[in-house]
Formats: C-alpha cells, structure tokens, sequence
C-alpha cells in the first residue's frame, strides 16, 4: 500500500557562515572554517580580468594564466610538483577576474602554498614556454569550436559588442597570435606579481594560520588598485537579426538568442535572475518544457544572465535537430514574448522564490562551492552578508516584481539569433520566419 | 576490513538495501538509488533501452504528473539528475533536510507505479529527446562516435558490453509501451536497490522514513536472466577501425582489455593509467605534449580506466594531433610510450600516481551527493559501503614492480585495440591529388 503524499516541513533558516577578514601586508584574507571539510579550496583574486586588457593585447591574462602552469623551474614543472602534495593547480581568468588557486588535503596546505606562492609571484615564464602554450591554445581554440555550441557561444561577442568583448576570452585565433613574451611577462609583472589581491580560503581550519598564509602568498606585493570601468558599445547592424556560422552537414544546430542587459551592479539580482529562472533557468522551466518536453526538438534548453562590471549578457541556448531549426527560433521569441505580455503564474513565483531560498543549504555544500561564492564578492565588491541579502531579496520577490522584469531585462527585439549549422538548409527557412536579416559567415571569418 | 562506524547498513524485508552516513555540512539531505541495471541487460534489437527508461522515471507515476518530479526538486533549490551505465542506472537527489521525505515517497512511488503512469505520449517524447541527446553527445560531435567504436572493438558480437549505453537510433525507435513496462516489471523492484541518504539525521530516524515509504512495495516475482558477460577469447589485437570524417586534428583512441573493477589487478592498472595519463607529470603528458610537443594540451588527461564491473574493463588512451602532425606519428608515439612501461616506473612516479588518484577520489566525495554516489556504488557492485573512504588505501601497497608486471602483461599488442581518426579535408585532397597524378601518368601518350 502506497503512503499518501508528505506534507513538507518548514524549512530551517538558513544563514551564510560569516567569513572571517584578516589583513595581512598588501593583501587581505577571507576565509569559511567548515569542520571536516578534508579538501580545502584556496583561491588568489586579482580583480583584474579578460575586460581590462588592451587592444592590442588581446588574451594576454588567458595567456599568462596558461604560462604560469610552467612554474618557478619552467618547462611545465607546477602541475607535477603540487601532484606530489595531492594538490589541484587552479587558474583561471574571467572577464573581471584572474584567478589563481589549489584545492589540496588541509593536512598538507602548508607546504602547497608555499610552491603556490611562487608560482603566482615567481613563475619563469621563459620565451620557449610562453611561445609553446601560445601555439598551444591558439590550436586548442579550434579543436573546442569544433563543438557546435562552443562556437555559437564564442561567435556572440562581435554580434553584441565593440571593442574588447567582441574577441573571444583568450583573444581569438588571429589576435592571441602576437602576444609575445616580453607581453606576457610585463602583464605578469605589473597585474599579478606586484599586486597583493585577495586571498580565499574555505576548509577545515582548525590547524591552518591564516596570517601565516597571508605573508606567504601576499609577501610585499602591493595593495590592489581600484578597478575604472565603462560601459562597451554595440557594433552597428540591424536588430534583431540572424546570424549563420556554417557548419556544413551538421544534423543539430547550436541556438544562442542574446542580448546585451545591463551590468551586474545596474541589475537587481532576484527580479533578473528570477524572471530567468522562469524562461529557462530550470528543467521545469518554460524553453525546456516547450522545446524538449512538448516539441522532442532537443535534449535541453535553458537561459541565464551573464552578468560583468561594466555590462552584460542575457542569452537563451539549446541544441536542435537541424529541421527543427526555424521553429526552434520561432518558439523560443514566443516564449519570451509570451512571458512579457503575459507575466508569470502564482506557481511560477512561488517556485523562483522557493528555490532561491531554502535550496541554499544544497548551494553551499561544498568547499568549493563557498569559496566560488567568497570568490564573486571580492571581484564584485559584495558584503559579506551578500548571500543573505540575496535571500532576503527573493523573499520578498511579487509578481508584479518579476513582470516588471520581464519587460525591463528580456528585449527580444534587440535580440541576435546566432544560429550553427548548414548554413546551406538553414538560410531558407531561418529567412522566412521573418525574425530578421539573415547574414552568413564561416567559422574562420569571425575573428580577422 | 577496518569498520569505523561511519556508515549504518540495512536491509528491509522486501531486499532494499539502505546504507545511512554523515553529511559534512549541516541542513541537507542527498538521496541516491542505484539500480543494477544497466545496458548490460539489453537484448539485440532493444539497445539504449536501460538509458531511454531512465528518462521515462521522470515523466510521471501513478500519483505524480509527467513534470513534477522535477518541479518539486527544483523549487526546493536542490539538485536532480539519473545517469545510466553499462551496470547500473543511479537516480540521485540533494534537498534541505525537510524535504527528505518528499524526495522519499517520490522515489517509492515511482518504484512502486511507474506502469501507471506511463502513456504512449510521453514515450514518444522521451524517444525524441534521447534521439537528440545521441545527436548532440555523438553524432554531432567530433570523435562523439569513439565510445560506440571501442566498445564493438574491444567485446565480441552478442557480448552485453559490445553496445554503448545510448544504443541505436533503430532501436530507439522500435521501443514500445509494452516493452517499457515489461521493462520496469523485471528491473525495478526493491531487491535490486541499493539507496543512500546523506545527512545529518540520526540513522534510525532515517531508516524509520525508509521503512515508512519502501517498506510495503513487494520485491520482485521473477528475476530475469543476465546476459553472460564472459569473455571466451582474448582480443587478438591489434584490432583497429579507421574513420576518416570532419574532425579538426587525429585522433588516437587506444584501449586494453584489464581486469574487472574490484580486482586488485584492476587497482594496479588504475595506477598504469595514471603513470601514463593522469596529470602534468604523467609521461604522456611530458613527453608528447611538453618535450616533443606533437599532442595537443589536454592538461593531463589522457589515459583512464572505463570501469566494468561484471567484464573486463578497459584502458583507455586518447590524445590529439598538432596541427600538421600525421596522425600515424601520434599513434606511433604513444604506442611507444605505453610500451616503455613494461621497463619499469620509479616509486616517484609511482607516488604522484597516488596522490592524483586520491586527490580525485577526495574531490568526488567532497560533496554530500558524491558521497552518496559513492557509497551506493561500493554497496551494489562490491558489497562494502566503507571502501567510498577507504578506496586510496587499495593503491597503499602496490609497488613500482608490480605495476611494471601488469603493464608487461596486459598493455601488449596482442591485447591492444585501436580507434583513429583522421580529418577529411587534407587526406582527401592529398588522395585525390596522388590519384589525379597517377591516372595522369596512366594516361599520358607513351613514346
């Protein structure tokens, strides 16, 4: 005999550990002390990202981010050496950040950080191996594009943007070609080596000095500068449009609608990310359900904000059978516009305000997970009771709230349609839905 | 075996097995079922049948509607998913605390009515969605195909391990609603489960809730037959298919047969393969993309074992050609390279090969649903919940020599089987040319 249905509980409150901040020379530590949490996450921020990069150094932080893998000795010796300690080497760099950092067993963190300290601030960053790793990524950029929804994902910045985002993160098969190593090494040493930035540190801490692993990694570095921003303009061209990447004899075709949105500090975080979560941002949500659930035409589709200091995106992407194409595109703008007339449902509300709240236990179950979070407020001047604000916020989320939403944050209108498929079965049908001019451009035309 | 009191086992009446263990971070609950099915039950002309039944858990049983699985997971913030191997299809959950038990009599109730709630609407849209997922995980994707290829190389027609677990687009298509609830008769039942709560609830709370939502569905009345998965000859290697399609480099796939997951052997090949494949200081990884440089930097991934519980496993290597290297060159190197293991490894390399091994194996239990995951894993398939903390330790006494001796046995040609891919364009064009010359020679006016 089956049992009747459980009513749920009340949830248990839910509070953000309140991290701990330790000055410590040029540098700052932040730091969650979770009890049992064997596997730390350390993370080095420098504020400083893919955004701020001139011109005519174009992936010159994904470069340097790359070439510091190499180590103090060189010839990719960092990866190996932390091996030894049980430690992972992390780096990475967004548009707004460049981040650097270990996951390592707490019981041997001392000795990881002391080889990480040298390899943030002392790499060798010799010519042969900056000149390897360059050759390395700029074939690394191809081998990934020839993923369908890599390269709809990569051929979005010059349909949104002038300037700086409209080359992909690491500069682009044309651009990343003419950093050379005195770039690299003068990037190293003005951005990274001689500024503190920030140190994350999420794990069991009970046997970890903090202001000890403050002076090792900030050493005499100086504090971190104040980052200027401003906003990037669009490039010309009529809105909205269609834009084919050919992809000859593909049997999907990889869908981004986009648009630009505002910056991360312009929008108010629950409204925006809410009235996403209702359009795509869960499997229950309306793409996913119109497109895989009802139509069969794909194995998923979803939406979400990409969200910088100066700007921002808002796109919806999915994978479909390649005649399914047009009416994927079709449907996807209904939806969208469907949610703008018609604003969202009670049962809608609920579940963004719901999912956004008590679901937070699950968010932060993990080291990394917080250190991700310690990771976001220091690149985005967060408080440290950011999450809780947020909580609060969605809270108190109405309707009427996130309707005004719909129409202020999702602008079909100003949408392009990056489309990558058979350009030659595609341009027909993608012409006659009427969404836009039709324009189509090979892979290796994009980034000249 | 050192029993450290970390988990709690049970079993119900009807053969559910439950095992209860801590969360390290409190208010969450991860629940994990794994059931021992997996593609190695498909019959010829019903592959990718195990995978497509896993979607179909998701659309609906006799008291919930095709949808609100999902719905009443995701609006509590918690994360939801199923995934389908060779051996088992797990279905996994992590919720607040106070959800546990909704996310309890969910999972029963779908164990217990998925028949009822089953229409030939919902088939046909899964069917189209798994068809697309093939699309977009294979067709569609450069070397998407390899898995498919390896496996119909490295196991006999007819042997429940020679298909992928995505199956065949004719077989996708020929399931029917019968089938999925015949499927569901003689698969699903609470004898063939293991399930796992993480938490910070005391265990006899848990088992109590367990007991609550499982206890009254009945085991299952017949047990159907396995496919035997022996294996009556060795490979007969090397065995290799070529394909020549759109790919942007070659692509070297190489495999060995080794043995089954839970054999020590197998632990000893796991350390082979991170010898050769795991990390920046492996020795493919040094020496084909550091030193020589003729593969591609793939940050130190190329060779892993693709676990079988019930067959031999496989050891697999894959990298990519630099731009203008031939693909024979790579595959010729990294047959070199497998074959320089038979000369032994130093104990430092047999170190690091650890610490790599740990460290993953740390990270997939850090959190509160690999935890689970992992727990369920060693219940079915080695009966010993405790090995998901104390796995690092089966590689503590494994010396350099051994490791040698296993390499000298198994990663041999006789052994080997190889996948290669190679770009269309240039070898095509070169073809062509060489061709175009030599029925111009052919024809040309004599004396």
């Amino acid at each position: 005999m089956q049992q009747t249905r459980p009513d749920l509980g009340a949830p248990a409150s839910f509070t953000f550990p309140k991290p701990q901040r330790v000055s410590v020379g040029g540098g700052t530590v932040v730091a969650i002390d979770v009890p049992g949490q064997q596997l730390a996450s350390l993370r080095l921020v420098h504020p400083f990202g893919g955004a701020v990069e001139p011109l005519d150094a174009m992936g010159v932080s994904a470069l340097t981010s790359e070439a510091l893998e190499d180590g103090p000795d060189g010839n990719s010796s960092l990866a190996p050496a932390l091996e030894r300690y049980g430690a992972e080497w992390i780096s990475r760099v967004n548009w707004d950040g460049f981040i650097t950092g270990l996951d390592a067993p707490t019981s041997r963190l001392g000795d990881a950080v002391r080889l990480f300290a040298d390899a943030v601030r002392r790499p060798a960053l010799t010519a042969d191996d900056v000149v390897r790793r360059r050759e390395q990524l700029l074939e690394r950029f191809w081998l990934d594009a020839s993923s369908a929804s890599t390269l709809a994902m990569r051929s979005l910045g010059g349909q949104l943007f002038t300037g700086r985002y409209a080359t992909p993160l690491a500069g682009g098969p044309v651009k990343l070609a003419d950093i050379t190593p005195e770039t690299v090494a003068r990037f190293h040493a003005d951005s990274i080596a001689s500024v503190a930035g920030t140190l994350v540190v999420v794990g069991d801490l009970a046997n970890v000095d903090l202001e000890e692993l403050g002076r090792i990694v900030f050493g005499d570095a100086a504090p971190t500068p104040e980052r200027q921003v401003s906003a990037p303009a669009p490039p010309p061209g009529e809105l909205p449009r269609v834009l084919i990447v050919d992809r000859p004899g593909s049997v999907q075709s990889a869908l981004v609608i986009a648009h630009r949105a505002p910056s991360r500090s312009q929008v108010d975080l629950p409204r925006a990310e809410g009235v996403s979560d209702v359009l795509g941002g869960m499997f229950t949500s309306r793409l996913n359900m119109e497109l895989r659930e009802r139509l069969g035409y794909t194995y998923g589709a979803g939406s979400r904000f990409d969200l910088r200091r100066d700007s921002g995106v808002f796109f919806m992407s999915t994978q479909v059978e390649a005649g399914t194409t047009a009416h994927s595109v079709t449907s996807s703008l209904e939806q969208i516009n469907k949610l703008r007339d018609g604003g969202v449902t009670e049962d809608e509300l609920a579940s963004v305000r719901e999912s956004n709240t008590v679901g937070l236990p699950v968010t932060y179950s993990t080291a990394r997970a917080m250190a991700g979070a310690l990771v976001d407020m220091v690149v985005h001047d967060l408080p440290d009771d950011y999450v809780d604000r947020n909580r609060a916020g969605y809270e108190k989320l109405t309707a009427e709230d996130l309707n005004g939403a719909a129409v202020e944050y999702l602008r079909p209108e100003e949408a392009v349609a990056v489309v990558v498929g058979d350009a030659d079965t595609l341009r027909e049908p993608l012409a006659k839905t009427g969404v836009g001019p039709v324009e189509v451009r090979s892979p290796e035309s994009l980034w000249s | 075996m050192e029993t450290s009191g970390r988990v709690e086992q049970y079993k119900l009446d009807n053969g559910l097995r439950l095992v209860t263990a801590p969360a390290s971070t409190g208010q969450v609950a991860s629940v994990n079922l794994w059931y021992g099915v997996g593609s190695r039950h498909e019959v010829p002309g019903r592959t990718g049948f195990a995978h497509l039944f896993e979607h179909l858990m998701f659309q609906g049983s006799g008291n919930v509607t095709k949808g609100e699985h999902f719905d009443v997971v995701e609006r509590l913030g918690g994360d939801i998913n199923a995934s389908t191997s060779t051996d088992r299809t797990n279905y996994y959950e992590t919720v607040p605390t106070h959800a546990l038990d909704s996310v309890l009599w969910l999972e029963a109730d779908r164990l217990a009515t998925l028949r009822e709630g089953m229409t030939q609407e919902v088939l046909d849209n899964q069917r189209d969605v798994v068809k697309n997922e093939r699309r977009q995980r294979y067709d569609n994707q450069p070397y998407g195909t390899a898995l498919e290829r390896i496996l119909r190389l490295a196991y006999p027609e007819g042997h429940p391990y020679h298909h992928s677990t995505i199956g065949s687009m004719a077989d996708l298509d020929a399931a029917d609603l019968d089938y999925v609830k015949s499927f569901h008769k003689a698969h699903y039942g609470p004898d063939n489960c293991v399930l796992t709560i993480v938490s910070d609830l005391e265990s006899a709370d848990v088992l109590a809730r367990v007991e609550k939502y499982f206890g009254a569905i009945p085991a299952r009345d017949f047990i159907p037959e396995t496919p035997d998965p022996t294996l009556r000859a060795p490979l007969g290697g090397p065995v290799r298919d070529s394909v020549t399609e759109t790919v942007p480099a070659a692509g070297v796939f190489i495999g060995f047969r080794v043995p089954a997951y839970g054999e020590r052997e197998h632990d000893v090949a796991q350390l082979a393969a991170a010898v050769l494949g795991q990390g920046q200081g492996s020795r493919l990884y040094r020496s084909l993309v550091v030193d020589r440089p003729i593969a591609a930097d793939d940050g130190g991934g190329s060779a892993d074992i693709l676990p079988f519980r019930y067959t031999d496993s496989l050891l697999l290597v894959n990298m990519l050609a630099r731009e203008g290297v031939a693909g024979d060159v790579l595959e010729q190197a990294i047959r070199e390279e497998v074959a320089k293991l038979t000369s032994g490894i130093t104990d430092e390399e047999l170190d690091r090969a650890r610490a790599v091994l740990e460290r993953e194996h740390l990270h997939s239990i850090a959190s509160p649903s690999g935890l689970a995951d992992s727990i369920g894993s060693c219940t079915q398939l080695l009966g010993d919940p405790e090995l998901a903390y104390t796995w690092p330790e089966r590689w503590a006494d494994v010396t350099a020599e051994e490791v040698r001796a296993a390499a000298e046995r198994l990663l041999v040609d006789d052994n080997m089987l190889v996948v290669r891919f190679d770009p269309e364009s240039e070898t095509a064009a070169e073809t062509l040319q060489v061709e175009a010359e030599a029925d111009a020679a052919a024809n040309a006016p004599q004396g």
